[in-house]
């Protein structure tokens, strides 16, 4: 004995029609418009109805559906500021094991030609010049003669496999430069006024501190200003140290080179929560016109 | 291997501490690279009370953890599904567990192991708005939260008002740190006890150190 319709619930199985004892008395995907008595329900009546789906075949057909719905979620959850924060996150990772590989490189090389290792400083530049040139031709510019040098003489077996590591450690300075780019690109396609503001890396390192653009988005200026000095300010509030001025907004120009930082970086941090806001629901371009009035203020 | 005071939860002395098991629901795979110890034929899992705040609870002495054989769970935060592993392995082929989680990082790693297991379903959703997955859940015996938000003893109350039925059993993870990291853990606790205990029985809680620091679990009853 059924009654009247009088809940319509619709879920990711179906649209069901109870009546007012919560008995089924129809389900289908096209039912909407035949029960247009029914009404959506709410609190009590909601509560009947959520348990009248805890029976073992609704379950079934709940992991079924959700799995699917979850999945195309899943695949729908990805964005552009995914890509960005994994990028920014490989540059990272590139210049640590980069700088780990050269050092290891030139403590190698050092046995076969010390002195020209000793006369340049950057890595990548060392790595391409030892893989061009010989000994002789590299000494010559360091102005010491070969039989001055303190290099060991090495077999042409030796030195190649010590080439083949400078091979590699060039191809991981290739890719971080081609992956700066990237970064760049995207981050001027989908938040031209972070970029114009803060440059595309502190850019993208704010985004990778808030986890997503939509978060950095919500967040007010003070938060902006300390992403990236977390641990400070944590201990700030447990132990009562003196509270952080800035985070990653630090290596921007503007306020590592203004006499007050802390000034400095609360009006940059105002600007760029101003910014991703803008970016976000896709306002206009002003990025250039606050990066110049910052510039005119902050001296 | 014996049982513990938990129905389907099983106890063995290793070393000078015990572990606790549970029976594997897909004899043969593990979840998160956890022991498998067979015995008389049956198929254990060793429940790591290190990563299960569950486990812990259950070690520090938690005379009942309201889930049973047969029983429906919404498990809130499930991440990439430690602890809804064992609940699946408690509640076993009859009950079920809906796993819920905001990040689609680690709901995938969730998807996998629900395709394995045919009781779990994973949910990709915000645990502090019930309406927008009222559609993809029922009304279920059990809750168990699980995350750390500022808020959690509201979303926690909530879920418990929308899905859980009555009589039904609510555990409760609080992580004192991300509620409030000047206060003293156990002011915050005492807080929450007194927000929670106006719309549900608290039957017990236990403070989780030394396993979780600074992590207290409440077994909540809906009067």
């Amino acid at each position: 004995m059924t009654g009247q319709a009088k809940y319509r619930f619709t879920n990711i199985i179906s649209t069901f029609i109870f009546d007012a004892d919560f008995n089924l008395i129809d389900k289908g995907e096209d039912i909407k418009g035949k029960y247009k008595e029914a009404v959506k329900p709410e609190g009590r009546a909601l509560y009947n109805i959520l348990k009248y789906f805890n029976k073992p075949e609704y379950l079934k057909q709940f992991y079924k559906a959700n799995i699917k719905i979850t999945k195309r979620a899943i695949k729908e959850s990805t964005g552009k500021d995914n890509l960005i924060i994994q990028a920014v996150n490989s540059v990272e990772d590139l210049k640590v094991i980069a700088n780990k590989l050269a050092k290891r490189l030139r403590e190698w090389y050092e046995l076969y030609n010390p002195e020209f290792s000793r006369s340049i400083a950057d890595h990548a530049r060392f790595a391409e010049l030892i893989t061009l040139k010989s000994r002789i031709e590299l000494l010559k510019k360091t102005g010491i003669s070969e039989s001055a040098s303190m290099g060991a003489d090495l077999e042409q077996k030796d030195i190649d496999v010590i080439l083949l590591l400078a091979e590699e450690i060039k191809a991981i300075y290739k890719t971080k430069v081609n992956l700066e780019k990237y970064i760049n690109t995207a981050m001027t396609e989908s938040c031209p006024n972070i970029t114009a503001l803060a440059g595309s890396i502190i850019g993208a390192k704010l985004l990778e501190h808030a986890g997503s653009f939509k978060k950095l988005m919500l967040m007010p200026a003070s938060t902006v200003q300390l992403l990236g000095a977390e641990k400070a300010l944590f201990r700030h509030l447990k132990t009562g140290a003196r509270c952080p001025k800035y985070g990653i907004i630090l290596q921007h120009p503007l306020v590592a080179k203004a006499k007050d930082k802390a000034k400095a970086a609360r009006m940059l941090a105002d600007k760029i929560s101003l910014a991703a806001k803008i970016d976000y629901f896709k306002g206009d371009f002003i990025g250039d016109k606050m990066r110049k009035e910052l510039g005119a203020k902050i001296r | 291997m014996r049982n513990s005071r938990i129905f389907e939860v099983f106890e063995q002395r290793k070393g000078k501490r015990t572990s606790l098991y549970t029976q594997n629901l897909v004899p043969g795979k593990k979840v998160y690279g956890e022991d498998l110890v067979t015995m008389e034929g049956v198929e254990y899992r060793e429940w790591n009370h290190n990563r299960s705040k569950l486990a812990a609870a259950i070690l520090k002495g938690s005379p009942n953890i309201g889930m049973r054989k047969g029983d429906t769970v919404l498990y809130l935060g499930a991440s990439s599904g430690t602890t809804p592993s064992h609940v699946s392995d408690i509640v076993g082929k009859k009950g079920f567990v809906f796993a819920l989680d905001f990040a689609p990082r680690v709901v995938r790693q969730l998807v996998y192991l629900c395709e394995e297991r045919e009781n779990i379903t994973p949910i990709l959703g915000d645990a502090n708005k019930p309406d927008t997955y009222a559609d993809k859940v029922c009304l279920v015996d059990v809750v168990y939260m699980d995350i750390a938000q500022r808020n959690q003893e509201e979303i926690f109350l909530k879920n418990c008002k929308a899905f859980l039925k009555k009589e039904g059993y609510a555990l409760l993870a609080v992580k004192a740190r991300s509620i409030d990291v000047t206060k003293k853990p156990r002011q915050i606790f005492e807080k929450v006890r007194k927000v929670i205990e106006k719309e549900l029985t608290i039957i017990d809680s236990r403070i989780l150190d030394p396993f979780e620091k600074d992590h207290c679990m409440f077994i909540c009853k809906k009067k």
